[in-house]
C-alpha cells in the first residue's frame, strides 16, 4: 500500500507499529485525520501517534485509565512523511525529528545512566 | 545452529513450565491421580510448541511482536481489556514466583522467608538492568537446566514405565466419584493454563525480536520452540511420575516446593535435595524475569514505547520503569502475606481466559498471505492451530465454574 494510494479501510491502518527511518520503533498509528469535506475526496492528512488520540475510540473511563498510566500525549505525523505501509508504517524521516518520544527523552532523565552492559 | 541460541526456547518453557505453580501442581496432580494427567502436559505442549513457532515465525518475517499484533488485530478497546488481564494474570504469576524464591531460599538457607523474598527481588531487578538480553536468556535458561536432576531421578526410582507410556493417552481414570472426576477435570484445565500461559508467547516473540531474528532464523526457531518446550514438559512429567511413584501410594499431597524436592532425596539423599532445590531456585527466578519483563513488554508494546532490554536501560526509560514496577509491586503482594501457592490457583485461572485472544491474532496474522509472504501457515500449522484454539476457548468458558465447584481442585 502506498501513502498516496486508496486506503479502503482504515481499520488497515489503525494500531499498526511505527518505524522511522533509522529503523526505530516511533509508536503505534493510534488515530487518523482526515481531510476534505462533503462532496470532495476524503484523504488522509497525518497519522496521530500517542494516548492522547485514544479520546474518540474509548470510553471516558478507560480514558482516564490510559491518562493515569501513559498520559495523554498526541504527536501528528503528516502523511508526506509516510514512506510506506504494510504490515507496519515506515517513516521518511527520524521520530525525533517529527517530536515522537518526547516523553521517552523525558523518562530518560529519572533514571542513571551506568551499571547496564 | 549454535546451541546456544536455543537458550531463549529453554528459558521461555522452564519459566514457563517449572515456575513455582508448574513445581507443586506437577507434583499435586500426579500424588492425587497417579499417571492418568501425563496426557495433557503431552496435548497441551503439542499447543505451546503450535503457537510458539508461530509467535516467533511471526517475529522474524513480520517484524511484530503478540502484543502489536493483538491490538491492530482486536481493536484498541478489546485490545485494551485483554491488556489488563492479562497484565493482572502476569503479575499475580510474578508474585507467586517471588514468594517461591523466598521459600526456596529459607529451605536452603535458613534466613525469614520475606527477607529472602525481598533480596530476591532486588538481585533479579539488578540482574536485569545489567545483563543484556542475551545473557538475561542464557544465565536463567542454562542455570535452570539444573532441574534435570528431576528427570535423572525418575530414571533412579524406575517407576513402572508401561504405565508411564500409558499416560500419554488421553483418559479420564475408572471409580472416580463426581467430586473426584470434577477436581480431575480442573486439574487437566490447569495444566492447559500453565503450560500455555500467555505470557510464554509476548516473552518469546519479544524474545525473537530482542535478538533480531529475520526469515533466516526460522529454523532456529522451529528448533528451539519445539526443542525449548519438549524440555519443559519432560521436567513436569518427570515431576508428576515421580509424585505419582512416591507419594500417590503414601497418600502424601506435597502443597509446598519443599515436598517437591523430596522426590529427588529419596533416590539421591542430601546432595540429590540440594540439587532439586538449587534448580528450582533458577528455573522460578527465570520465572520471575521472564513474568516482569512479559508484562513490560506488553505494556510498551501496546502504548508504543520503546521496548528491549537489548538497549541500554535509559534508552527504554518507560520499558524499564515498567519492569521494575512489576517487581517491586510483586513484592508488595508477597510482603502482606498472602500464600504464595493460593496466588498461583488465580493466575491459573486468569490466564486461561485470556488464551483465546492471546492466540487468535496471532493465529491470524501467521495465516495472512499479505504480512507473511511465502512464510505464511501451512496446512498442519492452520490444522493445529484451530484445534488448539477450539480446545483453549472451551476451556476459558469451563475454567471459571470449575475453580468454584473444586475450591480450586481442593475438592
Amino acid at each position: 500500500m502506498k501513502p498516496d494510494g486508496q486506503i479502503k479501510l482504515v481499520s488497515e491502518l489503525l494500531d499498526l507499529p511505527l518505524y522511522d527511518v533509522e529503523g526505530n520503533y516511533a509508536g503505534v498509528v493510534d488515530d487518523v485525520e482526515f481531510r476534505g469535506s462533503a462532496g470532495k475526496d476524503l484523504k488522509l492528512k497525518a497519522l496521530l501517534v500517542g494516548p492522547g488520540a485514544y479520546k474518540a475510540r474509548l470510553p471516558a473511563w478507560a480514558m482516564w485509565v490510559v491518562r493515569k498510566i501513559a498520559g495523554d500525549r498526541i504527536t501528528r505525523v503528516p502523511m508526506d512523511k509516510v514512506h510506506s505501509i504494510g504490515s507496519s508504517v515506515k517513516l521518511e524521516c527520524s521520530g525525533r525529528d517529527l517530536g515522537l518520544h518526547k516523553s521517552e527523552r523525558a523518562a530518560a532523565n529519572w533514571i542513571p545512566h551506568w551499571g547496564a552492559l | 545452529l549454535n546451541p546456544l541460541e536455543l537458550t531463549l526456547g529453554i528459558m521461555t518453557a522452564v519459566g514457563g513450565f517449572v515456575d513455582i505453580s508448574q513445581v507443586v501442581f506437577s507434583a499435586l496432580a500426579g500424588s492425587m491421580f497417579g499417571y492418568s494427567l501425563i496426557w495433557a502436559f503431552g496435548v497441551s505442549t503439542v499447543g505451546i510448541i503450535v503457537f510458539g513457532e508461530m509467535s516467533g515465525r511471526v517475529a522474524a518475517v513480520a517484524k511484530q511482536p503478540v502484543f502489536n499484533l493483538m491490538r491492530h488485530r482486536l481493536g484498541l478497546k478489546l485490545g485494551l481489556v485483554t491488556l489488563a488481564a492479562s497484565v493482572f494474570s502476569t503479575l499475580i504469576t510474578c508474585a507467586a514466583e517471588i514468594g517461591g524464591l523466598g521459600l526456596l531460599l529459607r529451605y536452603l538457607t535458613g534466613a525469614s522467608y520475606m527477607l529472602m523474598a525481598t533480596i530476591s527481588a532486588f538481585v533479579l531487578m539488578a540482574a536485569i538492568w545489567v545483563l543484556p538480553f542475551k545473557w538475561i536468556e542464557r544465565t536463567f535458561g542454562l542455570l535452570g537446566l539444573l532441574m534435570i536432576v528431576f528427570v535423572v531421578a525418575l530414571t533412579a526410582i524406575d517407576p513402572p514405565w508401561e504405565k508411564v507410556a500409558a499416560g500419554f493417552l488421553p483418559q479420564v481414570p475408572q471409580g472416580l466419584s463426581q467430586k473426584e472426576l470434577m477436581n480431575f477435570a480442573y486439574f487437566a484445565v490447569a495444566i492447559f493454563s500453565a503450560v500455555m500461559f500467555p505470557y510464554e508467547a509476548y516473552f518469546y516473540s519479544s524474545g525473537g525480536i530482542e535478538e533480531q531474528w529475520g526469515p533466516k532464523d526460522l529454523l532456529t526457531n522451529r528448533v528451539t520452540a519445539i526443542a525449548g518446550m519438549a524440555l519443559g514438559s519432560l521436567l513436569s512429567i518427570a515431576m508428576l511420575a515421580s509424585a505419582a511413584q512416591l507419594f500417590g501410594p503414601a497418600n502424601v499431597g506435597p502443597q509446598i516446593p519443599g515436598s517437591v524436592a523430596l522426590e529427588t532425596a529419596i533416590p539421591f539423599g542430601p546432595l540429590g535435595l540440594i540439587l532439586a532445590l538449587l534448580g528450582m531456585l533458577f528455573a522460578v527466578a527465570g520465572a520471575a524475569v521472564e513474568t516482569a519483563m512479559a508484562n513490560a513488554y506488553s505494556i510498551a508494546q501496546f502504548f508504543g514505547w520503546q521496548w528491549g532490554r537489548r538497549r541500554q536501560p535509559w534508552e527504554a526509560p518507560r520499558f524499564t520503569f515498567a519492569w521494575i514496577i512489576m517487581l517491586l509491586v510483586s513484592l508488595a503482594i508477597v510482603l502482606t502475606g498472602v500464600d504464595p501457592m493460593s496466588l498461583v490457583q488465580y493466575a491459573i485461572v486468569f490466564s486461561i481466559l485470556v488464551l483465546p485472544l492471546t492466540y487468535l491474532p496471532l493465529m491470524l496474522l501467521a495465516g495472512d498471505r499479505k504480512y507473511m509472504g511465502q512464510y505464511v501457515n501451512g496446512w498442519l500449522a492452520k490444522i493445529l492451530g484451530w484445534l488448539f484454539f477450539a480446545i483453549i476457548t472451551v476451556m476459558a468458558i469451563v475454567a471459571l465454574p470449575l475453580f468454584f465447584l473444586t475450591s480450586g481442585g481442593q475438592g
